[in-house]
């Protein structure tokens, strides 16, 4: 196949992908290519049947392939070209994209790339947890797709490891469909995942949670026969003597997402090793000129809809870079203080308005969040409650900051 | 063709990297042959669960059997891995020390090394040490230029295959429970099926000595080794070139090493304890912790974030009742077991030492009966092409031969679907999800299945018209699913 | 009696305070947006939940289609609906907006479908 130029190839279909496409072209861009491994668009959001997407954007509390279809249909609509069954596989320093497909190998020279790659799960086999190998260890995103995509049961008898969103939205799927779910068990001092689906997931069916608790063994020769689980300090090293066994033929562990970035690896893109994530500015581009970032690639988000809204400003800003070859230069750093987790963007022009994403550390009450240059406080946000769950987005005007200062992030309650 | 009591002239016990080579060289001859394997596939053990290393041959006794067919086997490797289409780099090794007992120790081997033919063996400074390979720990090593890496399970798989295209039948599911012998024939007993034979050929691994009994051969003690091992992440496999192993104790045993696999990958491990229990393959924490202390100290990047993740191998040592001591490999035909060939205690260097072993096994059952050669044996075996590694003309090529070369299944690993397509029709009729790992390396990447698995198993489920409960993982009860969600 | 709702409507998560006496409900705190207010009174006296599913699709691109409530039901009442939802068959293709069971079991929702699978 000849080589193909194009003005923005997007990898990946999913949610930010989608957004990012429907906003180029409102800006006027139309040799856009839209990459998709899976048979159809939609990313990750298919196999995520619960409510809950779209609250924000569409004041309407729909299902993730109700929140995906909007896109989709756009997509259709304006005509943006889109390939499916295609997997990028390249992206050379010079923005040259090799994918692959049935129909063969696609070589796109593009002058700019947009990387919307989503995330894949921390696996057990990372963690290093100790026993056997035994079927019946899923990663609840793995479940979730055989049961709401395949129509596969992945078990009877569950326990969960990881209070983040998908564990738990995973408890209420296989209680609904007539499993066991004994418990969850979380590292960490604090749940990892929302409040409302605490609620709605756990309590709503009486599946105890249990902080500082983590699982040590795994058991089975065959197919899970149980797991030994047990309580951890501060430093979250087990606690000798506090070993439980339960018997269980499921394991499902939410313990993590982690941006796929071994593609922008190959590219040249720096990451953050807090996010794993690229380091971005205000425009969601990464230290490569020309590529971009935004959705699950660039952070873990917990609402699809501030996926789209990142989406969207990036694809202003690279609409900008195509007409201009070029943005401006994005000199000042973003520091976070010890509370804070991370903070995306990690370098601003203070020429522009931005929005500041940020993740507290542990949960705070009655907290201020500070902005501040050399010390001066340029902004503050007073919040009753933070939670390392809950994505913190700050809107910064430009006036409030000057070009010449790096930006200090700091939380104290 | 159940409970139908099947006839055979040789049926080999274990589909181990042993029994495959067996079952290929015992193939070059006109016999009806069998395999009979306890597992869902080849190479469910020690085969698979090792540091996947050709052996130099310089730590075993001089005239014992280990060192004989390690030094044949080692020579002869570029031959067998072309012949067999297997990855295979003749890498070098080197043992590194850090003090004079490390030295005194090295040069011992050295000699041992050379008067087992080894060739090539030399002490070497710090310098030429980081020059052979930059992050090995130790101050001086021994350098072994005709050591090297090859990847165990896909050698198992192609000796099997290999035996598979000249005649032999493979039975999976078949653990031997029995054997009886009943006018010159043997009813060999597994726990499904009986199958009759003129010739055994006991190469159980593990199991051997168990198998050894129930052919009237008492007295060998085997003693499980196991090991753990921690696989890390390809972005290490950059920093390691060949084998660093530390300089071995005055047995001749190896500690924790670490080894780049001919994936890319590095292997940390093994540690060694006893164990009896020869099917609890589970890892254990302080063993995990043990191994990050002691990798550290031969490769300098056994970081967290590279972990892929841990598994154990128990390594069958044939040992003296009284004194525990380590004996040679067993190859024998014996008298009072009339008929059978006896492989006893095959550990390392069983890998290096497995078509060696074969072909003494064949020799002593042509002593006894008269073989005639198989006029169509074919001694070339071809792989599956992979995707993965092709150079990107080569790769529009496959895909413009078959489509299927353009589907990217696993995406870790750059694995198609016709790699997938092929693992799951192959030709020993296997189908798992573990034995379509084993052939195409799918699910072994960082993901671990995250984005490929529920793919292959609906091809598994597709291709092979399975009922979503007989999905398997690897072994006989490893299920995947408890039935359909609706339907 | 003071009790502690967390409530479900929308991410914030707000966590409500709400003093009673009995049934009379003598102050409603915490709540960022009257939906919350609206959330802990109908929580105190009938719990209302929706939940999402999948039903059977024949000869449809997809084996399942995900289903949801299109109004929320009694909480007490999810597993019969999970029994009629189990019980749909669909032919493909089928529409997302579609309904695969009419105001199921009279309690005023219906069981929309919510992603389109294409028929084979």
């Amino acid at each position: 196949m000849a080589v193909q130029q194009k003005d923005v190839v997007i990898v990946g279909g999913g949610p930010a992908g989608l957004a990012a496409a429907v906003e180029l072209y409102r800006r006027g861009i139309r040799n856009i290519l839209i990459l998709e491994r899976e048979k159809s668009l939609g990313g990750i959001l298919r196999q995520c049947i619960h409510d809950g997407f779209g609250l924000e954007r569409f004041r309407q509390t729909l299902s993730g392939p109700e929140y995906a279809q909007r896109f989709i249909d756009e997509v259709e609509e304006l005509k943006i070209p889109y390939r499916v069954d295609t997997t990028v596989i390249d992206i050379s320093k010079d923005k040259t994209v090799r994918a692959v497909s049935p129909q063969g190998v696609l070589e796109c020279r593009t002058k700019a790339v947009i990387l919307a790659m989503g995330c894949r799960e921390r696996t057990r086999g990372a963690l290093g947890i100790p026993g056997t190998r035994p079927s019946g260890v899923y990663t609840a995103g793995v479940a979730q797709s055989y049961i709401n995509l395949n129509n596969k049961m992945v078990g009877r008898e569950a326990v969960i490891l990881g209070s983040g969103d998908i564990g738990m939205i995973m408890a209420r799927r296989l209680t609904l469909e007539g499993a066991k779910v004994k418990a969850v068990f979380e590292i960490q001092p604090y749940p990892s995942g929302l409040p409302r689906n605490i609620e709605q997931c756990l309590n709503d069916y009486g599946v105890p949670l249990y902080l500082s608790h983590t699982v040590t063994r795994i058991r089975g020769r065959s197919r899970l026969e149980g797991v030994t689980v047990a309580q951890v300090d501060e430093k979250r090293n087990p606690i000798p003597g506090t070993e439980r066994d339960y018997s269980c033929d499921t394991l499902i562990l939410s313990v993590g997402l982690i941006p796929e970035n071994e593609l922008s690896l190959v590219t040249g893109v720096r990451l953050d090793s807090r996010t794993k994530g690229a380091v971005v500015d205000e425009n969601c581009q990464t230290n490569v000129k020309g590529v971009f970032a935004a959705g699950n690639v660039l952070q873990v988000h917990d609402l699809v809809d501030f996926v789209s809204k990142e989406a969207e400003r990036m694809a202003d800003a690279a609409a900008r870079y195509l007409s201009d070859s070029s943005l401006e230069e994005c000199g000042l750093d973003v520091k976070a203080d010890e509370n804070i987790a991370y903070t995306v963007p990690q370098k601003i022009s203070g020429e522009k308005n931005f929005v500041l994403s940020l993740r507290v550390k542990r949960p705070m009450k009655n907290c201020s969040i500070r902005i501040s240059q050399s010390g001066e406080v340029k902004k503050t946000v007073k919040m009753k409650k933070a939670l390392p769950a809950v994505m913190i987005q700050i809107p910064v005007q430009k006036d409030d900051l000057n070009e010449r200062e790096n930006l200090e992030v700091s939380v104290t309650c | 063709m159940k409970n139908m009591a099947r006839q055979f002239d040789v049926l080999i016990i274990g589909a181990g990297v042993v029994g495959c080579a067996v079952a290929r060289e015992m193939a070059r001859h006109q016999l009806r042959i069998g395999v009979l394997e306890k597992e869902m596939d080849v190479a469910y053990g020690s085969s698979g669960r090792n540091s996947g290393v050709l052996h130099g041959g310089f730590t075993y006794k001089t005239g014992s059997l280990k060192a004989q067919c390690c030094v044949e086997g080692n020579q002869e490797f570029d031959r067998v891995a072309k012949e067999l289409d297997v990855p295979f780099r003749r890498s070098g090794k080197v043992v590194v020390g850090f003090n004079e007992k490390d030295m005194a120790s090295l040069r011992r081997f050295q000699a041992r090394g050379e008067a087992n033919g080894v060739r090539g063996l030399e002490i070497v400074d710090q310098k030429r040490l980081r020059e052979l390979d930059p992050s090995a720990g130790g101050e001086f090593a021994m350098y072994s230029p005709n050591s090297g890496i090859l990847d165990p399970m896909a050698y198992t798989i192609a000796l099997a295959e290999n035996a598979r295209l000249n005649g032999v039948d493979f039975f999976f599911d078949q653990r031997v429970t029995g054997i009886e012998r009943t006018d010159g024939v043997y009813a060999v007993k597994t726990e499904r099926d009986v199958f009759r034979t003129r010739w055994i050929v006991n190469c159980a691994g593990l199991y051997s000595g168990a198998v050894s009994a129930m052919l009237g051969i008492d007295g060998y003690v085997i003693r499980g080794f196991k090991g753990e091992y921690i696989v890390l992440d390809k972005k290490a496999g950059a920093f390691i070139n060949m084998p660093v192993y530390p300089a071995p104790n005055e047995k001749g045993g190896f500690a924790t090493h670490a080894v780049p696999t001919v994936n890319g990958n590095v292997l940390i491990g093994p540690d060694s304890y006893m164990t009896d229990d020869f099917e609890d393959y589970g890892v254990t924490q302080e063993h995990i912790d043990g191994l990050i202390r002691d990798g550290e100290k031969m490769f300098s990047h056994v970081k967290r974030e590279y972990f892929i993740r841990n598994f154990s191998g128990i390594r069958a040592k044939r040992v003296d009742p009284e004194t525990g001591e380590v004996l040679d490999f067993v190859c024998e035909a014996r008298d009072e077991a009339p008929h059978t060939i006896n492989l006893v205690g095959i550990e390392s260097p069983g890998l290096t030492s497995a078509l060696p072993l074969a072909r003494r096994a064949v020799s002593l059952m042509a002593e006894r009966e008269g073989l005639k050669p198989n006029p169509d044996f074919d001694p070339a075996r071809k792989a599956v092409r992979r995707f993965n590694g092709s150079a990107p003309a080569e790769q529009g090529k496959l895909i413009a031969e078959d489509p299927d070369y353009g589907e990217i299944v696993c995406r870790c690993e750059n694995v198609t679907k016709a790699e997938i397509l092929a693992a799951i029709h192959n030709p020993l009729g296997t189908c798992t999800v573990a034995s379509v790992k084993n052939r195409t390396r799918a699910t072994m990447g960082r993901c671990q299945g995250g984005y490929c698995e529920t793919r292959i198993v609906r091809m598994i489920e597709e291709e092979k018209k399975k009922k979503v409960t007989e999905i398997l993982y690897s072994r006989k009860n490893s299920y995947l699913f408890t039935g359909k969600v609706r339907g | 009696m003071l009790r502690e709702y967390t409530c479900i409507i929308c991410p914030n998560g707000c966590e409500i305070k709400v003093r009673a006496d009995g049934e009379e409900v003598l102050s409603i705190e915490g709540a960022l947006c009257p939906k919350g207010r609206e959330y802990v009174t109908q929580e105190m006296t009938d719990p209302q939940r929706n939940i999402a599913s999948s039903v059977l699709v024949k000869n449809g691109e997809l084996p399942l289609a995900s289903v949801r409530l299109s109004q929320r039901i009694p909480k007490d009442r999810i597993f019969d609906v999970m029994k009629e939802i189990k019980k749909v068959k669909l032919e493909a293709p089928v529409k997302a907006g579609q309904v695969a069971i009419h105001d199921v079991l009279g309690l005023g929702s219906d069981v929309i479908v919510t992603k389109n699978v294409g028929a084979i």
